[in-house]
């Protein structure tokens, strides 16, 4: 009786445990592609910060939109100012979701595991409801994840009409992330 | 008369050498050099986190730019962690203990070197460019630093 006690205890400890932990990194990569006849235009942003909690499948991201840089300095002012994303006003882009299949992922188990995940994307201080995958790889303890998706820059109320913006960037642009997370106690 | 034509003709010549001209300068406008750029102010890491705690968009509005020539910075306060980031460039975040949040400071591939052999708990100067400013989000459960890039130590 006492052994089983025990063991209870110890059960409800380790999960209460490792339910605290979160999976966290404030250097993630962010990369957004556009491609046009005209000319491709590529941004990175190293600045990502992002969360995890295994235990909820709660996802999180928080993307500082003046990090992304571009090859040309020209482009980058075009792409921070009112016309565009507007960063000055919106300095943030958010996520908000969560793992819907949760079941399906074993976050101790080497392994690459592809999660969906559905919440709310805000861009340029509009939100919308989106579902997309998300791959999480496990490896000996370290956990990364990859997406890529496609967003329509109306839907978030970008909007480019006429002048060489309009023929050189695309009306979808392509968006890829990976994290490397490191896990965080609570 | 032919005088007369001639002159428009070599004023049209000029104007267009000027418009493609001013054309290929903004084609290959250099990035701004953010080490070379005079410094808007130097502050105290945790003065820095309060301004934009305590009136968010107040601090927003002195500090960031509207096509993202934010301002550059000189920040002071005391090396809390040392990390690399996915690109490999150095990460120091000032901070102090009692400070829920602090100053993330992201140094480049040029002056990565200079972090080399700083320890937790040094006080430092750091001259870079803010990028956002802190906050926390309620409803995302995250505590978020300044974040401030093309950083290097200032002597």
């Amino acid at each position: 009786m006492k052994k089983l006690v025990l063991t209870l205890f110890i059960a409800v400890i380790s999960i209460a445990a490792f339910g605290q932990n979160k999976l966290s990194t404030t250097s993630g990569h962010v990369k957004f592609f556009s491609s046009t006849p005209a000319e491709d235009i590529e941004a990175n942003n190293y600045k990502v910060i992002s969360k995890i909690i295994p235990s909820t499948g709660s996802v999180v991201f928080s993307i500082p939109m003046q990090s992304f840089e571009f090859e040309k300095a020209l482009m980058q002012k075009h792409y921070n100012s009112k016309k565009f994303l507007d960063t000055k006003t919106f300095p943030k882009s958010k996520f908000k979701g969560t793992i819907t299949n949760l079941t399906d992922i074993d976050f101790t188990k080497n392994g690459t595991y592809e999660a969906a995940v559905t919440g709310t994307l805000t861009i340029h201080g509009v939100s919308k409801e989106v579902s997309e995958k998300f791959a999480i790889t496990v490896k000996d303890g370290n956990i990364t994840g990859v997406t890529e998706f496609d967003i329509v820059l109306a839907d978030y109320g970008i909007i480019f009409k006429g002048g060489k913006p309009s023929t050189n960037i695309s009306k979808t642009v392509k968006i890829t992330s990976n994290l490397n997370y490191s896990k965080e106690s609570a | 008369m032919a005088s007369m034509k001639s002159k428009i003709f070599k004023l049209i010549a000029i104007l267009v050498i000027i418009a493609l001209g001013y054309g290929v300068y903004m084609w290959f406008m250099p990035h701004r050099n953010i080490q070379n750029t005079k410094a808007f102010a130097t502050i105290d890491a945790t003065t820095l986190v309060n301004e934009f705690l305590s009136d968010n968009k107040k601090a927003t509005n002195l500090y960031l730019d509207s096509e993202g020539e934010s301002k550059v910075l000189i920040v002071t306060g005391n090396i809390a962690t040392i990390s690399e980031d996915q690109l490999g460039q150095q990460v120091i975040v000032l901070k102090n203990a009692s400070d829920k949040m602090g100053v993330s400071c992201t140094f480049t591939v040029e002056t990565n070197k200079q972090v080399e052999n700083l320890k937790i708990g040094t006080p430092v100067k750091i001259k870079g460019v803010i990028r956002s400013g802190a906050e926390y989000d309620e409803d995302l459960d995250l505590a978020e630093n300044v974040i401030i890039e093309k950083s290097a130590i200032v002597k």
